[in-house]
């Protein structure tokens, strides 16, 4: 290793880089038009689900019942139905996801003192979504069941409302949001957004930096040099995890500055851990274009191991033990799981090293495999 | 008049086979980057495999502690509550610290901690408090669990404040609403007929932005395509076989995938029309494939078109409606959504295959995609003739 020749062949790929102003401009404009358009449009929260209401009651009670839907911030009332038909047709064109059909002695049934049943339509082809609005419908009827039912007790036991309520909710549930007490979705999706664009854009940028070479012929400059492989590959990474460094940090500006994400952890131990995993990502850049002989191919194979990856198997929008065997095999493969952890951990826990060590011990790992995997691939005597 | 005639028949007959050739050269192209080919191969079954059977966007056994001060039949009862699918209750712990360690080393999300005289409370008519920390840095997940534990814990409460009165809630006496749900299209929320679907749609629109628009920057970083334009191709015969073969080779990987990896595997019941969706599926490619040539005609070497992808793809996949809701976006960023040809493919695929909807109600959806499709590739045809004037 010679950090002349390593310096020489870094500054070659810079220059390079930089006289593509399109190429140049572009490596750091993605990164930052992604976190904002992702960070505010990726809300996780199911909010405003379009409904309906067939009411065949029309009575007070069930009046009251609707409007509990339609005071709900987590519903979005679009009106009544009147039939069976309408509704079917409502939810499947998208214009609603639920339906509410309030059944005839609505109110009768309840005042008489016997259980009624509501039915909910739920359109199930979003499942996530689904699952949420069930819960959402349960709670709401449950809220008023309990009222209804204290109401029932006091009124026909002939005891106070008070002990009425003792009796229907003696055990409350006082719930403690960790890290991010206020359940904001931001605070949770913008650190994580770090991870993912860091996962996207570093391996772009360096698989058409080697293919680039092989498919033009340059490439055999370097075969009839003094550089050596790993010199070459070197060089050809510092560039790259440089510029990756530097949007890193423009990232991390926003996440805390531009969407108020909180940052408890130490920042040495972070920059330190972030460049691990923008050497990783890169890593999986320079591996991808070892691998393939056309740009095309190369950008292909690094949106196929990168992009969906990063959204599906890194906790990002499902945590990693609610993956089947397979998706955790291949969430352990990446290093975007690890960094995950890492970025939430600094972010929202504000814990450090010592109780995140193994993830940088693993991107540490995964660097080295990268990099011998990357020289063993690349020879300066090609057998073509 | 029959001579004009034929030499129309020629004429056309001339353009067709020029746009035959076109078309074959450019397959022919593509079959031979093998490892191109595995990876287009790999993207239409293996990562369709493995997003549908391995995704789920639900809270499934979120691990929970417990910290049980009471040590009585009813803290057994209610801890005994907490089970899969959505918690899996990881055992006791000693002490409050134990649990702030697991949740800090993501051992654990949830920790329950039940009171000492829980049960007295309990008997006695006396309010209790049962305490229930959840890690909330991923707030979705945080947010269900809470709603999921407050269920639990409410159903629990009410038994046993009925039991005391010596009633029971399955007595029909009680003034109460329950409510039927019934998921229609999914019922059973299988996450792999929604998670196979959309990593397909993911896919198809990768390929058809990427694969033509990179056909055309090689031709033009490379040179060859002096060579073409000194032909007697006109711009739009150059263009078009481009989208037609890339078109050709997503439909056959979307067939393979429709009909070898999500019918057999995970039972996608495919209700609609299939011609409707491979009608669907070819225009909205043609209309992706127009984005892809219009940045194709921005960039001059291909580092410039896979980034330029990027700026395109991602935001298209990640704002689409599928793995966030819209109704929840902010109304600007919405605007994002209703421009992205994904957003109606999407609801017109998942309306055709879950819904089995026809043409009668999608029909907003696809004139939708028709303008858009229209309008994009009208500005990249343009732009590429302007390139060569």
């Amino acid at each position: 290793m010679n950090g002349k020749r390593i310096l020489a062949v870094a500054h070659k790929e810079w220059r390079e880089i930089i006289r593509d102003r399109l190429f140049f401009s572009l490596a750091f404009m993605v990164p930052a038009f992604l976190m904002i358009l992702l960070g505010y449009g990726i809300s996780l929260d199911v909010e405003n689900i379009p409904f309906v209401v067939m009411d065949q009651d029309g009575s007070r009670m069930s009046r009251e019942y609707t409007y509990r839907f339609i005071d709900s911030r987590y519903f979005d009332f679009k009106g009544y139905a009147h039939d069976d038909h309408t509704l079917k047709m409502l939810l499947t064109d998208n214009k609603v996801r639920a339906a509410i059909i309030i059944p005839e002695h609505f109110q009768k049934d309840l005042l008489m003192g016997r259980p009624t049943h509501v039915q909910t339509l739920i359109d199930g082809t979003f499942p996530f979504r689904a699952q949420t609005t069930k819960g959402y419908v349960t709670a709401i009827s449950t809220a008023m069941s309990r009222e209804l039912l204290a109401e029932y007790l006091a009124r026909t036991r002939g005891i106070s409302h008070e002990r009425a309520w003792g009796i229907v909710q003696p055990v409350k549930l006082a719930v403690r949001y960790l890290y991010n007490q206020s359940v904001k979705s931001i605070w949770s999706v913008a650190p994580k957004l770090i991870m993912v664009i860091m996962m996207l854009s570093p391996p772009f940028l360096t698989a058409l930096g080697v293919v680039r070479e092989k498919e033009s012929g340059s490439i055999y400059n370097i075969y009839a040099s003094t550089v050596k492989r790993g010199e070459f590959l070197l060089g050809k990474l510092i560039p790259y995890v440089a510029i990756s460094t530097m949007n890193l940090f423009i990232l991390w500006l926003m996440a805390t500055k531009l969407y108020g994400a909180p940052f408890k952890g130490q920042i040495i131990f972070f920059v330190l851990s972030s460049i691990l995993y923008v050497v990783c990502t890169t890593g999986i850049g320079l591996v991808a274009s070892l691998f393939v002989r056309t740009q095309i191919a190369a950008i292909i194979v690094t949106i196929i191991l990168t992009m969906i990856p990063a959204v599906l198997y890194s906790g990002c929008l499902i945590p990693i033990p609610s993956l089947s065997g397979q998706a955790q095999t291949i969430a352990h493969m990446l290093p975007a799981m690890y960094y995950t952890n890492i970025v939430m951990g600094s972010f929202l826990k504000g814990v450090g090293l010592k109780s995140l060590w193994p993830n940088v011990l693993i991107l540490a790992g995964y660097a080295t495999v990268l990099f011998t995997i990357g020289f063993s691939l690349f020879s300066k005597r090609p057998r073509s | 008049m029959n001579r004009k005639h034929k030499t129309f028949l020629s004429r056309t007959g001339i353009w067709l086979l020029r746009l035959r050739v076109m078309t074959v050269k450019e397959l022919l192209q593509l079959s031979r980057d093998f490892i191109l080919i595995f990876f287009v191969v790999y993207a239409f079954t293996l990562d369709i495999y493995s997003a549908g059977a391995g995704v789920t966007l639900q809270l499934n056994k979120a691990a929970m502690v417990f910290h049980d001060n009471d040590r009585s039949f009813a803290s057994r009862e209610l801890i005994g509550r907490f089970q899969e699918p959505h918690f899996s209750n990881k055992g006791e712990i000693s002490h409050p610290s134990e649990g702030v360690r697991l949740l800090d080393r993501d051992r654990a999300m949830i920790v329950l901690d039940i009171p000492p005289r829980f049960q007295e409370c309990l008997l006695m008519g006396e309010p209790a408090n049962v305490q229930f920390q959840v890690d909330a840095t991923n707030s979705v997940l945080g947010f269900l669990a809470a709603s999921y534990g407050e269920r639990i814990v409410g159903e629990f409460g009410m038994e046993a404040g009925l039991k005391r009165l010596g009633m029971s809630t399955g007595n029909v006496a009680a003034p109460m609403i329950k409510d039927d749900h019934r998921v229609w299209f999914n019922p059973n929320q299988n996450d792999a007929w929604f998670m196979s679907i959309t990593e397909l749609l993911n896919i198809i629109t990768v390929f058809s932005i990427l694969l033509p628009a990179a056909a055309m920057v090689r031709e033009k970083e490379r040179g060859t395509i002096e060579q073409l334009l000194v032909s007697p191709l006109t711009p739009f015969q150059i263009m078009v076989p481009k989208m037609l073969a890339m078109t050709l080779v997503i439909l056959a990987g979307t067939a393979v995938s429709l009909f070898a990896v999500m019918e057999p595997l995970f039972h996608v019941p495919i209700k609609g029309s299939v011609l409707l969706f491979f009608g669907v599926t070819t225009l909205y490619i043609l209309n992706t494939a127009g984005l892809g040539l219009f940045a194709a005609t921005i960039a001059r070497n291909l580092a410039q078109v896979g980034m330029l992808t990027v700026l395109i793809v991602a935001p298209m996949i990640f704002l689409s409606g599928a793995w966030t809701p819209p109704e929840a976006m902010a109304p600007w960023m919405r605007l994002f959504m209703y421009i992205s040809p994904l957003h109606y493919y999407i609801d017109s695929c998942l309306g055709i295959l879950l819904k089995g909807a026809g043409l009668e109600i999608l029909w907003d959806s696809v004139l939708i995609m028709v303008l858009l499709g229209g309008a994009v590739f009208g500005v990249g045809m343009w732009r590429f003739r302007r390139q060569f004037e």
